[in-house]
């Protein structure tokens, strides 16, 4: 075959080669986008129905802290909920009837009464003076001035009739009510009060589980890793405990609750809804999975490596430590990032050591009953209050902050540590 | 450098699991932990809440668990790893009642705390639906009798003015809860029993017993293996048997995917509790019910027919151990809390006639335990 | 022992000039032509078989090497020179399928023995690789790691001292000794092998092993190798592999010819390379195959 002629041949076929890539690449470019729309929709839709939760309602009253309703024996204890209804008759003394009077006692969020006990707690100089003070409005006032009530709606279709959105006006025209930050969304427990809740509470409870699980699964898991790769011997036993490793990373993480349940609850009885137990479980869930990465890691340090260490008469237990390790960490702390970025997201392997609770209290330790952030916002989007829908929004906001932080961390110290060799 | 934070660690990761269990059988408990029905959650958890920010003890802790899998929890045993309180959305079984006293809880205060109505709710841009228990078994049941035979025959409804020609002529689809819910049981046996009753052959199967069932059972075309000698048994396998044919959708066990779902298909109608029909007025309207409406007052006085009671069970050896347990009780069964201004009310809880609140509250004032009849 | 030989030795062999190869053949040597054996050896092996798993990859070679010389390897691939190289400080070990048996002794020691250990003898017998692979470390850990392991060192000036006295033999002292804290991965290859060299002489061995040390360099990289490997046979004895014959004519004063895990000649490296007395090392050498 002549020069000519063959070149002939290859030219012939050139067209349809670089159209066949070209078409590789238009696919490759639509599947990106195509994903890329799905995550920019789900992300403007949470943040579209949350970002309003950042924002609170409050109204102005004014308070005399009655010394008749305040001095009494124990001051933590006194009608603080008197002085607000009191309060809110002089504002509108138009009001005489029982059932409008329990509505306009509505205005003002139930858990006022709390923010002026600790007021006076704190500052008791006060009783006796009538100070004007921003107290948290209802959820139902609050989603009246964001608009999710709608005005022109018949009055019995509603969550406010037009008194009560005629109170609510009459305060805005006074200046009484205002939107400021919602603080209380990052400081407060969870609340039954829409307007008080917050995400402290599981935010703690998620904490306090990931220092367990790390603490736990990031030694045992990479001490597994080097193990099986480094010093075990290759026979049949090694082989299963591999099999079995892949196996447990895909098992179903309620199975791990489920374990969880019947080893840590039942058997070492450990306090139900702990974030003890339950970073023992996501321990054991992420273990695997760490495992596995470890080992990759460690496969992608060069041989010469531990050669060039063993040749000078590192023992193995050096060459692995001082210079093979060093190497696969990068790769390693990916995996365990990774690994902790799923325990972060998991709520099922909680529901059954008792985690999917109601929890106020913000928790101070291990033992101390909590909430993991999923499991928050599974709670919240079950919860008939529509004010608890933009905290949701909120809330998974907060959750996929967290994820994308931590997933940051891992690009970021991969390539921070990523040696050429 | 790696090997000393190694040892760091392993040494930090043994005094952490050695303390942990170590310490655990010995850990008291300082709060009250509340196990329970996804009905009651939310005023058990309003009240926790109230409580908790009221006095000095920590607010008790409330496990959605639904009712089976509270009672399951809460008679497991005596001991601060047990929970003290189980919330119900029905009343407790003897089974159960049975499991508690051989585990040694002998001592079990019964509380009714209110009433939940089940509500059947389309949007609001159609029309008020006009039920009867009577269409709601027609329209839902796997198996109906046949308008001339009077044999179990598969549901062959597809519209609801095939039901009921005074019904509009859309078709039926309804949107509710799976199984395992508390609020699907309940509907069964409150909507789908009361509307198989108003068959004779139904009615009668109820009562009969022996034989009688087998004669039954022929004649309504039941296939011999369902027989059991009390004809109550069959009668609920059929009455509670919710067709599979498409026709009724199980939405999960959130109550706000069903309501957004209505607002999406105003053709389709829901299950759920009162307390979220309450809350979206402004979208769903409630059906109704042999000529009742869901409403706060219907719900109160009885006259809407599928409404349940609400209960919790407290465990009588707990109250002087765990500390905030009498307290608890005593903030449940005040009247601002569940009295008929209390903001229990607020949350969509109904609650009960003065008399029966009273004999409730006396009895947790007594710690009167419950004696199985 | 003649029956051990004609099912051992493979058919190569038999066509070759067999009687001439069995004429100067000893008892304990059978098949290497030439002088495997010295007076005064620094290592000695004897009746070395090699085997991965159920094939032999080294069969039955009995060698000697002598102090301060280079010894050579030469053969085709394959012909099992570097596993046998492998053998002289146990890096074997570390491949699991792999079995070394007969007698391999350091100045009279078995290293094979259960009772040597091979940490302090692999710092005794030193190795150096075909790619040179310094660790990701600076200049200096490189060379201060196996002083620091072996605890050779007290003070810092002590280990300070070993570094720049090692780096002096390798000659790269003057090309680094401003940039000590520089990576080691960051120099040119023929700079990386001779980092290599003087952190296996910084342990302070008896023999150097080096696996075809210059394969992955330059010309001019390799010629200053050379030269480098010509100047510490003053001190150390060295056995280097090599598939360049030139570079084994160059550098050493015996050569040994490997074929088929066999093997076939040792003989100073003049002679071996002007007048083999094995066929197949003259065709070896005259570049008939290989």
């Amino acid at each position: 075959m002549s020069t000519e002629k063959t070149m002939h041949i290859v030219q012939r076929g050139l067209g349809k080669r670089y159209r066949q890539e070209k078409i590789f690449k238009l696919m490759g470019l639509s599947a990106i986008l195509f994903s890329l729309a799905f995550l920019v929709f789900l992300f403007s839709s949470i943040f579209l129905n949350g970002y309003k939760a950042f924002y609170q309602t409050a109204v102005s009253i004014d308070i005399f802290f009655d010394p008749a309703v305040l001095e009494v024996k124990d001051p933590a204890s006194a009608n603080y909920n008197g002085l607000i209804k009191e309060s809110l008759r002089n504002a509108f003394p138009e009001v005489k009837k029982r059932k409008q009077k329990k509505n306009l006692y509505g205005l003002v969020s139930t858990s006022a009464s709390f923010h002026l006990r600790d007021m006076v707690l704190a500052d008791p100089g006060l009783v006796g003076q009538t100070k004007t003070i921003w107290l948290l409005a209802d959820d139902d006032v609050d989603m009246l001035m964001k608009s999710y009530i709608d005005r022109d709606l018949p009055q019995a279709d509603r969550r406010m009739n037009d008194l009560e959105i005629s109170w609510v006006d009459k305060l805005i025209a006074e200046g009484r009510v205002t939107s400021r930050f919602n603080i209380g969304f990052f400081t407060n427990g969870d609340s039954r009060e829409p307007e008080s809740a917050g995400i402290m509470g599981a935010a703690m409870g998620s904490m306090y589980m990931l220092a367990i699980t790390l603490a736990l699964a990031f030694p045992i898991g990479i001490g597994a890793a080097i193990y099986l790769e480094e010093f075990a011997v290759k026979n049949r036993l090694t082989d299963i405990i591999e099999v079995n490793i892949n196996n447990l990373a895909a098992v179903p993480s309620i199975v791990f609750g489920l374990l969880g349940l019947a080893v840590f609850l039942n058997f070492f009885e450990l306090p139900r809804s702990a974030p003890l137990v339950g970073g023992l479980v996501l321990f054991l869930m992420t273990l695997p999975t760490i495992i596995i990465t470890g080992r990759v890691a460690l496969q992608s340090v060069p041989p010469s490596i531990r050669e060039a260490a063993l040749g000078i008469g590192a023992s193995k237990m050096q060459a692995v430590f001082h210079h093979v390790l060093p190497l696969a960490m990068p790769g390693m702390l990916t995996g365990t990032i990774i690994g902790m970025a799923r325990a972060l997201g998991e709520s099922a392997p909680l529901l059954m050591i008792g985690m999917v609770a109601f929890i106020v209290d913000i928790p101070t330790g291990i033992t101390d009953p909590a909430t993991a952030l999923p499991v928050q916002i599974y709670l919240w989007a079950d919860s008939p209050e529509r004010a608890f829908v933009e905290r949701t929004s909120a809330a998974i906001m907060v959750l996929l902050t967290f994820l994308i932080l931590m997933n940051g961390t891992a690009v970021y110290l991969r390539s921070k540590f990523e040696r050429r060799w | 450098m790696i090997q000393k934070s190694v040892t760091i660690i392993a040494v930090a990761v043994a005094l952490l699991a050695g303390s942990a269990l170590g310490t655990s059988k010995a850990i008291a408990r300082d709060y009250v932990s509340i196990v329970g029905s996804s009905t009651v959650y939310p005023f058990a958890t309003t009240v926790a809440e109230q409580f908790g920010k009221s006095t000095k003890f920590r607010t008790p802790k409330v496990e959605s668990t639904g009712s089976g899998g509270g009672l399951k929890l809460f008679c497991s045993g005596i001991g601060v790893s047990h929970p003290d309180i189980s919330n119900a959305s029905r009343r407790i079984k003897k089974s159960e009642y049975d499991t508690c006293q051989a585990n040694g809880i002998e001592d079990i205060i019964e509380v009714k705390v209110g009433y939940d109505g089940i509500v059947l709710a389309n949007s609001k841009k159609s029309i008020t639906m006009k039920l009867a228990r009577k269409d709601i078994f027609l329209a839902l049941a796997k198996q109906v009798p046949d308008s001339k035979t009077g044999k179990l025959i598969n549901n062959p409804y597809r519209t609801w003015k095939e039901v009921n020609p005074s019904l509009p002529d859309t078709r039926i689809e309804v949107l509710g809860p799976p199984p395992t819910s508390g609020t699907r049981d309940a509907f069964a046996e409150l909507a789908m029993e009361g509307g198989a009753k108003t068959f004779a052959d139904l009615t009668a199967l109820r009562k009969a017993r022996g034989d009688e069932v087998k004669i039954l059972m022929d004649k309504l075309g039941i296939p011999e293996n369902a027989y059991n000698e009390k004809g109550k048994t069959v009668f609920k396998l059929v009455a509670h048997s919710i067709r599979e044919d498409g026709v009724y959708i199980e939405a999960g066990e959130n109550d706000n995917l069903i309501v957004q779902k209505l607002e999406a298909n105003p053709d389709a109608l829901g299950i759920f509790g009162f307390s979220f029909l309450d809350q979206n007025e402004d979208k769903v309207q409630g059906s109704f019910i042999d000529g009742h409406l869901p409403t706060f007052e219907g719900i109160s006085d009885g006259s809407y027919p599928v409404s349940r009671p609400l209960y919790f069970y407290v465990k009588k050896a707990h109250v002087s151990v765990i500390p905030g347990i009498s307290g608890y009780l005593e903030e449940f069964t005040s009247d601002k809390a569940w009295g008929d201004e209390g903001y229990l009310a607020d949350k969509g809880m109904i609650p009960m006639p003065d008399e029966e609140r009273t004999k409730f509250s006396t009895d947790v004032k007594n710690l009167t335990p419950l004696v199985w009849q | 022992m003649l029956q051990t030989l004609s099912s051992t030795t493979p058919p190569v062999i038999e066509s070759g000039n067999q009687t001439k190869t069995r004429a100067r053949v000893s008892r304990d040597d059978r098949n290497t032509a030439g002088h495997p054996f010295v007076d005064k050896p620094r290592m000695s092996c004897r009746d070395v078989n090699v085997y991965y798993g159920d094939k032999k990859a080294i069969n039955s070679v009995s060698i000697d090497i002598a102090e301060n010389e280079v010894l050579a390897m030469i053969g085709p691939s394959g012909c099992g020179k570097s596993t046998f190289l492998r053998c002289l400080n146990r890096m074997n070990d570390t491949i699991a399928i792999c079995r070394v048996d007969g007698t391999i002794k350091l100045d009279d020691q078995d290293i094979y023995d259960k009772k040597i250990d091979v940490v302090p003898l692999r710092a005794q017998v030193g190795m150096v690789f075909q790619k040179p692979n310094p660790f990701p470390k600076s200049i200096y850990e490189n060379v201060a790691y196996g002083p620091r392991i072996h605890g050779l060192a007290d003070a810092k000036t002590e280990l300070d001292a070993i570094v720049e006295r090692s780096l002096i033999k390798a000659g790269l002292w003057d090309e680094v000794k401003d940039r000590l804290d520089q990576p080691g991965t960051g120099l040119s290859g023929g700079q990386q092998q001779r980092l290599c060299i003087a952190r296996a002489i910084a342990v302070g061995p008896e023999v150097i092993l080096m696996d075809e040390p210059c394969s992955a360099l330059d010309p001019i990289a390799t010629a200053t190798i050379e030269e480098l490997i010509s100047e510490l046979k003053l001190q150390y004895t060295i056995v280097i592999v090599t598939h360049n014959m030139q570079q084994a004519a160059r550098v050493s004063q015996r050569t040994a010819y490997f074929h088929l895990g066999d093997l076939l000649e040792v003989g100073q490296t003049d002679k071996l390379f002007t007048r083999p007395s094995h066929q197949l090392t003259e065709d070896y050498i005259t570049g008939r195959f290989g």
